[in-house]
């Protein structure tokens, strides 16, 4: 039974990392219906900032977030403005020319950072890193919980905008219906950038949360890319609730299949979920949800 | 029309140029030896110690006089860690560049790709890192293996273990690459043949994020020893979240590699602390020359040494040897040279002969290493011992709890 | 004969005659790879290009052609070559899977879903190791110690490829993948069985990738899951193949291939050894930023948008009509 529930919280604790990761990526392509196969890449770019800070300036991860954040912010909305945004309006026989500039621009992003900082593995060293406190036999790692803390303060934080705030509600009508928030007056380039901006600075929250018990090298955006598209399809593209499921979820199924099936097999689970979940519950998480309701 | 000429006469021109430009590279007075390591992707730390080390060594014995009077020139090739692109680049190192012979060799899968280009072209390869058994046991007599194979890696484990710990439960982890997955299976036909009982053996993909689920598996089967095989960051992850769980068998066991270098220390912490592990090769053993290696380097790169870095050094010191009794620099004297090899190295003796089923491998000594205050001791045999190993452990204590 | 023609003969006599002429394996050996990556660039376009399907997976259909090949080895004994036949074959099996669960899905869905599909192929070959040996791999002995009956065959078959895309995309055949391409839901509306064609249009791109595979096992005879099942070295170097040449054209992925494999190997070996050492991990960025130069400006490809090259690189005022 203790097996179950160490399984259990261990997969909580990295699902509410795995949220950040797949609220940004959520957001994106509920606004500009396409897949930022850069996602992983941002995130990289976060953990080297926060890398540099705590190397050369001794600041903690968390406090860097202070930095990363707007930092990934500014980046997100450099690039959706220069290079993704003229491509809407380019004449191109296939309509995925958005998705494939997101990979040139994830292969860039690395190659910069891996020309910077080498190949070489980097740690961020805490005096918290390792730490655990015990109730009872289950074990539960500190800086995971600070991180899955953070997660859910940024998680509402992030609502709030959502519903309160004019730019949070004109991302939302963007959202639903690009022409309608256009013809209501939503300036729909400006809410684009920003929404890029605001997927980028959520992955970038994740991956300074992630370093402390993790390590960092040029080439670790890819799996998280991948990870945060089971968890969107999972929960219900566009959602930002369905999200928070969905990186629970995969959380969750992860450890359960690390430990019942084999850790050879963790990532594998993932995929299959995902197969499955795209064949057959296209909607997701949510998309269930509405179905029982109905 | 013209335009077409012009562009067929351009492509012949360069593919005429391009077709005679190895013969400008050819100096008379050098020997080139090819050598294949990665220097860039997830094994870049290992490649980088070793390339040190063969500087190191290249510099002394061109100093000393080279190769009875010519440069020795060590050309080093980056196979990144992927078995397609060692071969690419040993086709080019035999083809382009006409090496005499080839060095180096790290990843078990990239070397024994590696081998089997040698092997069809018939030229001489010493490999001083890849252990899979497969290298020299597939009966190529063009590889030539200075370090031990990595079924008997554990070997001086199995005697500790036998007469200090006397354990009868174990659990195996290992990356699922070549050597993490033939280490483990050695590692488990040593505790069939000791009647150790394998209570878990799992496989996992390098690159892990969280461990847990199956260090819990591990804590709650409770066995006497967990033995591991990991590259560099994956082990220190292991450790850590061994400590965060409070996993406490009578012995942490490492398969080398990840275990023993700087690294390993540097980011697990006070989690790296009198963890075992095998080792090829340390610094304090009774060979010529060892000591002052390991000197020299720590001072001139400012950190350790370890067998990676032996092992690199050593072979270099072999190719030289080879070179300067070889008849002539044509891959068959090149071949009977190596195999009438017999010198003694920073790593230990060098002669090549048949190990069981492997043939033209060196045999070589294992050892165990544990970690003490931060430094990698050398703790078994005892007759090469500095410290003495440090068991039964209070991980607990240890760990700071 | 046209002046187009004339150049592809041309062309064509070149690489006939090329290992004749430069006698290096070396050299050899990077046209074999380009002639691999035209393969394997023509198949994806086909699909993707063509039809619309942009598959992030097509590693899955190589890495099958090449393990059927290996198996052939490892379980059966036989020689590899005979993997050449069925390789494509058993690709071809793989595909119409795929096509079964993935076809209900569009765009960027059905993407993601043969991203997760190459994957998970991967993640089989490494654990499966009972049938696939896992991260052993499998190596065998090269048939031929020269490089030149592999060339030769590799160059055949690319050509085979392309030649066959061109009939396929000349006949009616051609006609539907463009317009389920462009409307899948008009085409079905006007009759079209968009869900056959689109399967059609599959097999024939995972046969040629299958090909491709299995003449890959029996040239760089080594391969393993990492090797032939990489989204990032297969896939995804499909896709750039694919859009730096010009998707949707014939010719495209062929030139797409020439331009991908020497970019590759030029920043590799540092320029041929003519620039300094630190350039040769540039590779990955000069693909970086050919791929979102040529998304950003050459959406076509090189051979989609040559006119426009033409107008701009080598100052050809387009003639008045």
């Amino acid at each position: 039974m203790d097996v179950f529930i160490q399984t259990l919280v261990a997969g909580i604790l990295i699902g509410g990392i795995y949220c950040l990761i797949g609220i940004g990526m959520s957001l994106i392509m509920g606004v500009m219906g396409i897949i930022n196969l850069a996602h992983g890449q941002l995130m990289m770019v976060a953990m080297y900032i926060t890398f540099v800070l705590s190397a050369y300036m001794h600041v903690d991860p968390y406090f860097s977030l202070i930095v990363a954040m707007p930092g990934l912010f500014l980046l997100g909305c450099f690039l959706q403005k220069y290079l993704l945004n003229p491509l809407m309006k380019k004449e191109s026989i296939l309509p995925e020319n958005q998705v494939l500039m997101t990979v040139g621009m994830g292969m860039v992003l690395a190659e910069i950072c891996r020309f910077i900082f080498t190949s070489d593995y980097k740690t961020v060293k805490t005096s918290y890193g390792g730490q655990a406190f015990f109730i009872g036999n289950i074990s539960f790692n500190l800086p995971m919980c600070i991180a899955f803390i953070f997660a859910i303060v940024i998680t509402v934080v992030l609502f709030w905008f959502l519903a309160k705030t004019d730019t949070g509600r004109s991302i939302r009508a963007t959202a639903q219906d690009k022409e309608a928030a256009t013809l209501m007056g939503v300036n729909s380039t400006r809410i684009t950038i920003i929404t890029f901006g605001l997927g980028s600075a959520l992955v970038a929250s994740a991956g300074s949360l992630l370093i402390p018990i993790f390590y960092l090298f040029p080439d670790i955006g890819g799996p998280f890319t991948l990870k945060a598209f089971v968890i969107c399809i999972l929960g219900g593209l566009g959602s930002t609730v369905g999200a928070i499921f969905g990186g629970l979820t995969l959380g969750i199924a992860e450890s359960l299949g690390a430990t019942y099936i084999g850790m050879g097999y963790k990532d594998m689970v993932g995929f299959l979920i995902f197969v499955i979940v795209l064949v057959f519950l296209p909607g997701g998480l949510v998309g269930l949800k509405r179905l029982i309701k109905s | 029309m013209k335009k077409v000429k012009i562009l067929i006469g351009l492509v012949l021109a360069v593919a005429v140029i391009f077709s005679l430009w190895p013969s400008f590279s050819m100096a008379a007075d050098t020997v080139e030896v090819g050598i294949v390591l990665p220097l860039t992707g997830p094994q870049a730390k290992f490649g980088e110690v070793e390339k040190l080390s063969f500087d190191l060594a290249l510099e002394e014995i061109n100093t000393a006089g080279g190769i009875n009077g010519k440069t020795l020139e060590l050309l080093i090739e980056d196979d990144t860690g992927r078995p397609d692109v060692g071969r690419s680049v040993v086709e080019k190192l035999i083809t382009k560049d006409k090496v005499v012979m080839l060095g180096g060799g790290y990843s078990s899968s990239v070397t024994y790709a590696v081998a089997g280009v040698c092997q069809q072209n018939a030229m001489p390869f010493l490999v001083n890192t890849g252990s899979a058994d497969k290298i020299t046991g597939s009966g190529w007599d063009w590889i030539f293996r200075l370090n031990p194979p990595v079924s008997h890696y554990a070997d001086a484990v199995k005697t500790l273990l036998a007469e200090k710990v006397k354990p009868k439960t174990v659990a195996i982890l290992y990356e699922n690459s070549l050597f993490g997955t033939k280490g483990a299976k050695s590692f488990q036909k040593i505790c069939d043949n000791a009647a150790y009982k394998v209570l878990l053996k799992q496989g996992y993909e390098h690159g892990g994020i969280d461990y847990k689920p199956v260090l819990t598996q591990i804590k709650r089967l409770n066995p006497d020893i967990v033995y591991m095989v990991s590259y560099i960051m994956d082990a220190s992850l292991l450790m850590k979240q061994a400590r965060e769980l409070k996993l406490t068998p009578k012995m942490f066991v490492g398969g080398a590699a990840g275990f023993t270098l700087p690294e390993f220390v540097d980011n697990a912490g006070k989690a790296s602390d009198k963890v075992i592990s095998a080792t090829l090769w340390h610094q304090v053993l009774p060979f010529p020359g060892a000591m002052d290696y390991y000197n020299k380097f720590v001072a001139k790169h400012k950190r350790p040494t370890e067998y990676h870095g032996a092992e690199a050094y050593a072979a270099c010191y072999v190719i030289a040897d080879i070179l300067k009794r070889a008849k002539s620099y044509k891959n068959t004297d090149i071949k009977k040279a190596l195999s009438k090899t017999d010198m003694m190295t920073v790593f230990g003796p060098v002669k090549f002969t048949t190990w069981g089923k492997l043939k033209n491998q060196n045999i070589a000594g294992t050892y165990v290493v544990q970690w003490l205050d931060g430094k990698l001791e050398l703790v078994w045999p005892t007759k090469h011992a500095t410290k003495k190993f440090n068991y039964p452990v209070n991980w607990l204590k240890v760990w700071g709890y | 004969m046209t002046k187009r023609n004339l150049a592809l003969v041309i062309l064509g006599i070149v690489f006939l005659v090329f290992p004749l002429v430069v006698r290096s394996d070396y050299y050899q050996h990077l046209l074999i790879l380009a002639f691999i990556w035209v393969l394997i660039g023509s198949s994806w376009n086909l699909l993707a290009g063509y039809t619309g399907q942009v598959s992030f997976g097509h590693a899955m259909f190589f890495g099958v052609g090449a393990y059927t090949a290996g198996i052939f080895v490892t379980k059966l004994g036989i020689s590899a070559w005979w993997g050449m036949m069925f390789g494509g074959i058993v690709a071809m099996l793989i595909g119409l899977f795929v096509g079964w669960v993935c076809f209900r899905l569009r765009g960027p869905y059905f993407a993601l879903a043969t991203l997760a599909g190459g994957e998970i192929f991967r993640l089989i070959a490494t654990n499966w190791e009972s049938l696939t040996e896992g991260m052993v791999g499998i190596l065998i002995i090269q048939t031929f110690r020269s490089k030149l009956p592999y060339y030769y065959l590799a160059l055949l078959l690319a050509f085979a490829c392309v030649y066959v895309m061109h009939l396929i995309m000349k006949s009616k055949w051609g006609y539907y993948f463009v317009s389920i391409r462009e409307d899948q839901d008009a085409a079905e509306s006007l009759g079209i069985n968009t869900t056959l064609y689109k399967n059609v249009s599959l097999l024939a791109s995972s046969f040629f990738t299958g090909m491709a595979g299995a003449f890959y096992m029996n040239y760089m005879a080594f391969i393993d899951p990492e090797v032939v099942f990489s989204l990032h070295y297969i896939s995804i170097m499909a896709i750039l193949v694919g859009i730096v040449g010009g998707v949707g054209t014939i010719m495209g992925p062929a030139v797409g291939a020439f331009v991908m494999v020497g970019v590759q190997e030029t920043f590799r070996s540092a320029f041929f050894g003519l620039a300094p050492k630190w350039i040769s991990q540039g590779h990955a960025m000069a693909f970086g930023l050919l791929v979102v130069f040529a998304i950003m400006f050459l959406a076509n490809g090189i051979v989609g948008d040559w006119s426009k090259i033409k107008r701009y690189v080598f100052r050809i005022k387009p003639s008045t009509i």
